[in-house]
């Protein structure tokens, strides 16, 4: 058994030091297999990155009260009997002043410049009760401060500010006729939130005339479990014809869709051009057989068997891979990990997210690399150790 | 023998290697082919978009209202031929996640507007206008949904209630409609504002949006400024643009899509480039000696250079004509699918023209360098080599 294993690591580092003979080729298939796995983990970071935003945006112990039937917030209409009945609801954790933890909301949209396209994209005006802020986790004004109760005062999350133009703290937004200051920044853990504009919910209804309209109502519960004893509640209420979820639910449907999408769209590119790469990694490798013919036929000559010269092209290709697959994918984290993008969300609204590249996603890549290694290399590996001594030592 | 012959016994003497490199070749005009389809439907909404068109909404957003009186006071400004206004219904059909474009629509002024675009048979004109419950579906909804003419569908939405507190309206479909250029979309539906308006409880007597058409695209401008000015300072303030900017605007919230394509088609190119560019070098650098005795026999650099880069061009027009015809399969068999997605997904004749203009200069380019080593060639270097 000994001596077979040093046959087989002796020819593999043969195979292995030859490959600065057929330098550009190597070359060739490397970065041809380092492409494949950019493309697969740019759509795979993308697709992560997006339903990371989202679902890091719901709690389990936040309940969302919409309309029946409506999905999204912009949808639905909630009236303000409502909220006082849901207000008054059972499970509902109470602030340190006493106050039940819930914030009826207003939902509207308002234009906003995209810095990246110059062209005007929806954003989320969001008009939130005084408990809006404690209601939801992680809520920081990170520059400025919160909006004065009844004033013409917005602030912005953080994620919004980096795509969208015009929102610095002190500068003056216009929204048709009225007209709204930047007083604050705020960060919500990179969820959601950070790509919206909040302001007090009853000038929101004023100045847009929404008068006591409102959308959803959001309340933090006592407890996870809670949430079954106020859909309960809701459900044994013949006046209140609304959905209630927790939040963590809501958030995750509205990820499934686009990141499902993006997806779909990166693994089967990502095939493609991982059979396209396999081609040339097939002809370097069957090109490797060729031009070490009349040293694999010395080796089988003096005594070396058919099995190490397999071995060795196999391992060659996997190297090759190998490589390709480890560069694709620090390429990618260097260009794309962190990379902020935002795309239209299931509010109707835009969602800003970064690109997140994750050690699983990685792995799916040199997976996928080493598969076109493996598929590569199988085939010559098979020549190699099928070629006839002879046929191999006359091929000069 | 002649020079074409000689390309095609050089290109496939390895059979093996010249296979490999067609599929890989295929496969980029395939996902060139299949992107560019998909870009192409993406930014249809700009190309179909009619030059005297404008678009008028809400300033605050396109999906803030306006009141219905606007209607009237846009059509009397100088240069508004025709005008007609829409309500999104968010409707769907028994599921949700079986999503329809459904738009209230006032039924004389849309059918005028859109004429560029809707052909709309005679008979179900005068019923769409007659009957308040009437609805027209597009062929490509017709068709999807299996309806007829005749059927009566009932149609829910995601927004508004009926006053009786039902979700759920009933349309007649009266008749349907095709589109009168092969990219314009006919998978949506509209009915009558009237039916909307009194039906619904969510506020009364407003609309979506408008559109109306100038006297001339040279009118845009100044229509534009007299409607945003008339309404300037009011509750509702407007902003108008031309369809095609606002359509333009719309695909771009949904991402540089444009971007991505070119990046992943930049991608699958420098691939093959690499990999067909590295082993012509060597299919050729391999054949030194016959290209010594070629030229022996008089055959002139020019020839030899020309002989290179004609076997270079065959084989990327080998592999990319298959590759962009598969990319066309492709996209037909999958126009039924994603149809409701990204309507107008097809590779069409300029795609696949400029898919050829790929293939040769792709061509040229892999086969540059071996050919002009082969040029260079000296008769008594190559017979001395090997």
């Amino acid at each position: 058994m000994r001596p077979f294993l040093l046959q087989v690591a002796a020819v593999t580092v043969i195979n292995v030091k030859s490959i600065p003979q057929r330098f550009w080729l190597s070359l060739s298939t490397v970065v041809a297999i380092a492409l494949v796995v950019v493309v697969l983990l740019s759509f795979l970071a993308m697709a992560n990155g997006f339903q990371r935003t989202l679902a890091s945006s719901g709690a389990e112990d936040v309940a969302i009260v919409l309309r029946g039937g409506s999905q999204a917030e912009i949808n639905s209409t909630v009236s303000r009997a409502q909220v006082r009945l849901i207000e008054d609801g059972p499970g509902i954790a109470r602030g340190s002043n006493g106050k039940p933890l819930v914030s009826a909301e207003l939902y509207l949209i308002v234009d906003g410049l995209k810095r990246s396209s110059q062209t005007k994209a929806n954003l989320p005006l969001r008009g939130i009760g005084q408990e809006g802020a404690a209601v939801r986790k992680g809520i920081r004004v990170v520059e400025g401060r919160m909006f004065s109760p009844g004033a013409n005062e917005i602030v912005v999350g953080k994620a919004l500010l980096r795509e969208f133009q015009g929102f610095q703290i002190g500068q003056t937004v216009s929204f048709a006729t009225s007209r709204w200051t930047v007083v604050g920044i705020f960060e919500a853990e990179g969820s959601v939130f950070e790509s919206e504009i909040w302001a007090d919910l009853p000038v929101v209804q004023s100045l847009f005339n929404r008068n006591n309209i409102f959308q959803t109502v959001r309340a933090r519960l006592q407890s996870a479990a809670d949430l079954e004893t106020l859909k309960r509640f809701v459900d044994d209420d013949p006046r209140l014809k609304l959905d209630v979820k927790s939040e963590a639910a809501y958030f995750a449907d509205q990820a499934a869709q686009t990141s499902d999408l993006i997806q779909k769209l990166g693994w089967p590119l990502a095939i493609a051009m991982a059979l396209g790469a396999l081609a040339g990694a097939l002809n370097t490798m069957y090109s490797s057989v060729a031009a070490r013919a009349v040293e694999i036929a010395t080796l089988r000559a003096i005594g070396f068997g058919g099995f190490p010269a397999f071995v060795g092209t196999l391992v060659e290709s996997l190297i090759l891979a190998a490589f390709g697959g480890l560069i694709g994918a620090a390429a990618t984290y260097l260009i794309f990990d962190g990379f902020s993008a935002s795309t239209l969300g299931a509010s109707f609204t835009q969602v800003v997210f970064s690109f997140a590249l994750s050690p699983a996603l990685i792995a799916q890549g040199v997976i996928l690399a080493l598969a076109v290694g493996l598929a590569g290399g199988l085939f010559p590996a098979i020549r190699a150790a099928r070629m006839p001594i002879v046929a191999g030592l006359s091929s000069t | 023998m002649n020079d074409f012959v000689l390309i095609g016994k050089n290109l496939f003497r390895r059979k093996l290697r010249a296979a490999l490199m067609l599929v890989s070749i295929l496969i980029a005009f395939l996902i060139f082919g299949v992107l560019a389809g998909f870009e192409r439907a993406f930014s249809a909404g700009e190309d179909v978009a009619a030059a005297d068109r404008l678009v008028v909404v809400n300033k605050i957003n396109f999906t803030q209202p306006l009141p219905i009186a606007y209607f009237n006071r846009v059509r009397s400004i100088e240069g508004v031929r025709q005008a007609t206004h829409f309500n999104w219904f968010g409707g769907y059909y028994q599921d949700p996640k079986n999503f329809l474009i459904v738009m209230a629509v006032e039924p004389e002024t849309y059918m005028q507007v859109y004429d560029d675009q809707v052909d709309i048979p005679a008979d179900a004109r005068a019923a769409f206008v007659r009957e308040r419950t009437g609805a027209l579906v597009g062929e490509t909804m017709l068709k999807k949904w299996g309806w007829k003419v005749g059927d009566r569908v009932p149609i829910m939405s995601n927004i508004f209630t009926q006053k009786s507190g039902s979700r759920t309206w009933d349309f007649t479909i009266v008749g349907t409609f095709t589109g009168r250029k092969p990219n314009v979309d006919t998978n949506f539906m509209v009915f009558q504002y009237q039916y909307f308006n009194e039906t619904q409880n969510l506020g009364k007597d407003l609309i979506g949006w408008m559109a109306l058409n100038t006297t001339s695209p040279s009118a845009n401008e100044r229509v534009a400024k007299a409607v945003d000015q008339m309404f300037a300072n009011s509750f509702y303030e407007t902003s108008t643009d031309t369809e095609k900017a606002f359509n333009k605007a719309f695909a771009a919230q949904l991402g540089n899509i444009a971007l991505i394509v070119a990046l992943v088609v930049g991608a699958a190119f420098a691939t093959i480039l690499m990999i067909v560019g590295n082993t012509m070098v060597m299919a050729v650098r391999e054949r030194t000696r016959e290209i010594g005795v070629l030229k022996t026999l008089g055959f002139s650099g020019g020839r030899i250079l020309r002989l290179v880069l004609g076997e270079s061009v065959l084989l990327a027009l080998l592999g990319g004509l298959p590759g962009i015809a598969l990319a066309a399969l492709f996209a037909a068999a999958m126009e039924t699918s994603v149809g409701n997605f990204i309507p107008g997904f097809a590779v069409t004749p300029g795609i696949a023209l400029t898919a050829v203009a790929l293939m040769l200069g792709f061509g040229l380019a892999t086969g540059l360098i071996p050919a002009v080593n082969a040029m260079r060639l000296k008769i008594a270097t190559a017979l001395g080599r090997g």
